[in-house]
């Protein structure tokens, strides 16, 4: 079916499209910003008789603080995070994530929700919410569950989620000082591309400064999913950081990647830039620390 | 089947009659008549269709007019001033930001939402803004100059 032929249902409410999608949910596929459900109705990837169109409920379009926990509505878009200064206090590496994805007009239109639900194995804030340990908040007409990011995700392009289901919300534990996280990705140019390989970590200084007490490190685009490597975590934890240190580090998460050749880069290449970007990642963490450690 | 969506465009309250999932920039071209907004790439690389929907920048090509009903619209016609060019258009013009001119409809609204937040930014900061438009006749220098210049006017 091509992109005019497609009827839309417009939702108001949350409760009107969890209905809907109880209703005929095998005929149906939620569209939020559309900034890839669109393309790929466009390009026949994506087969559908109708939209329903989540674009505009106001209840998922939230970014709040509840005690220690970090709330996003799923229909938060990318420019919602980055203006967020909440965010930008407690989350550096979703706002840095988010800053990175496609052009401003994507980022005023995309969604976090939609960037799950796509499940790219590029999504650029998966990274970040694997290392943030986040969970993903899903529904139906009649229940709720909350799922950890790691477990939503199954394979290439699957995710946990059931055709009556709607990602509603992303959660987390807020990153304080002495926590400091941040996000890397590389591409081929400066702005407005796909990651090639992406890396975010979270840390958790320890109180003398010369290691991470804990330490959390996700790879974006070098598997059919987001992954963590904890083999390299085990690694750095606890260790004092050396510039050899940091290298063997990446070594170890490099191994723990699965990428595959496409037409952006070939396997190697971005197995080889894994060490690159927990080195920068690292030395970037430890300027940060001693930026604020200066009186 | 057809259905009817009413929004604002440059200001006017329009209604159109359109099947639900054409596109917003399908829409302005084809019933609205309003032709600034291109159609290039189709899939959110190019910036050409580029209009500002409820104040902020978005892709034409990538919005359902489902979507963009009850919303505000603004295209590039919708910067003139008594059908004059604004501005912003003129800096374009007078620093010859403007080669094919294809591309430019987008540049000029990206502009627009650009110094509407930002009165005087960087260079940094008008590449950053103006990273999800592409011109393939000018090299972006007439452009970025155009866009200082217009901010110098703001």
């Amino acid at each position: 079916m091509k992109l005019n032929e497609i009827e839309v249902v417009s939702a108001k409410t949350l409760n009107d499209a969890l209905s809907v999608l109880h209703d005929q949910s095998d005929e149906i596929k939620p569209i939020a910003g559309g900034t890839d459900a669109i393309i790929q109705a466009k390009e026949a990837s994506l087969q559908t008789k109708r939209f329903l169109d989540i674009s505009s409920l106001p209840e998922l379009r939230y970014i709040r603080r509840e005690g220690s926990v970090i709330r996003i509505g799923a229909l938060s878009t990318y420019s919602d995070i980055i203006e967020s200064s909440m965010l930008n206090s407690s989350c550096r590496m979703l706002v840095e994530a988010s800053r990175t994805i496609g052009s401003l007009q994507i980022q005023n239109r995309a969604t976090i929700g939609g960037n799950l639900g796509n499940a790219s194995p590029a999504g650029d804030t998966i990274p970040p919410l694997y290392a943030l340990d986040a969970n993903v908040k899903v529904q139906n007409h009649e229940h709720s569950r909350l799922v950890p990011v790691e477990k939503f995700f199954l394979g290439y392009r699957k995710i946990d989620l059931m055709p009556d289901e709607l990602i509603t919300e992303i959660s987390f534990e807020a990153v304080e000082d002495p926590y400091d996280g941040t996000f890397l990705k590389l591409g081929l140019r400066e702005r407005h591309f796909i990651s090639l390989v992406s890396l975010a970590i979270s840390v958790k200084w320890a109180p003398d400064g010369d290691r991470f007490s804990n330490v959390r490190v996700a790879l974006g685009a070098v598997a059919p999913v987001a992954l963590r490597a904890r083999k390299c975590e085990e690694y750095l934890k606890n260790r004092t950081l050396a510039e050899e240190m940091i290298w063997n580090a990446g070594k170890i998460a490099s191994g723990e990647s699965s990428p595959i050749s496409d037409l952006r880069a070939p396997a190697n290449y971005r197995r080889a830039v894994i060490p690159s970007l927990l080195y920068q990642a690292a030395q970037s963490l430890i300027a940060d620390r001693q930026r604020r450690q200066k009186p | 089947m057809e259905k009817l969506f009413s929004f604002k465009l440059n200001g006017r309250q329009v209604s159109v009659s359109a099947p639900p999932a054409y596109t917003l920039l399908e829409v302005l071209r084809e019933k609205l008549d309003v032709t600034s907004p291109k159609e290039d790439c189709g899939k959110g690389e190019c910036g050409a269709c580029t209009v500002l929907m409820n104040g902020r920048t978005v892709l034409s090509c990538l919005v359902l007019i489902s979507q963009a009903d009850g919303a505000e619209i603004v295209t590039s016609e919708g910067f003139m001033r008594d059908g004059s060019p604004d501005h912003v258009q003129k800096a374009f013009i007078e620093n010859g930001a403007v080669q094919c001119g294809h591309c430019i409809p987008g540049f000029i609204v990206s502009t627009e939402a650009l110094l509407s937040r930002n009165p005087k930014p960087s260079v940094e900061e008008i590449k950053t803004a103006l990273a999800g438009n592409l011109c393939r006749c000018t090299g972006y220098a007439s452009i970025i100059r155009a866009v200082q210049k217009a901010s110098e006017n703001n």
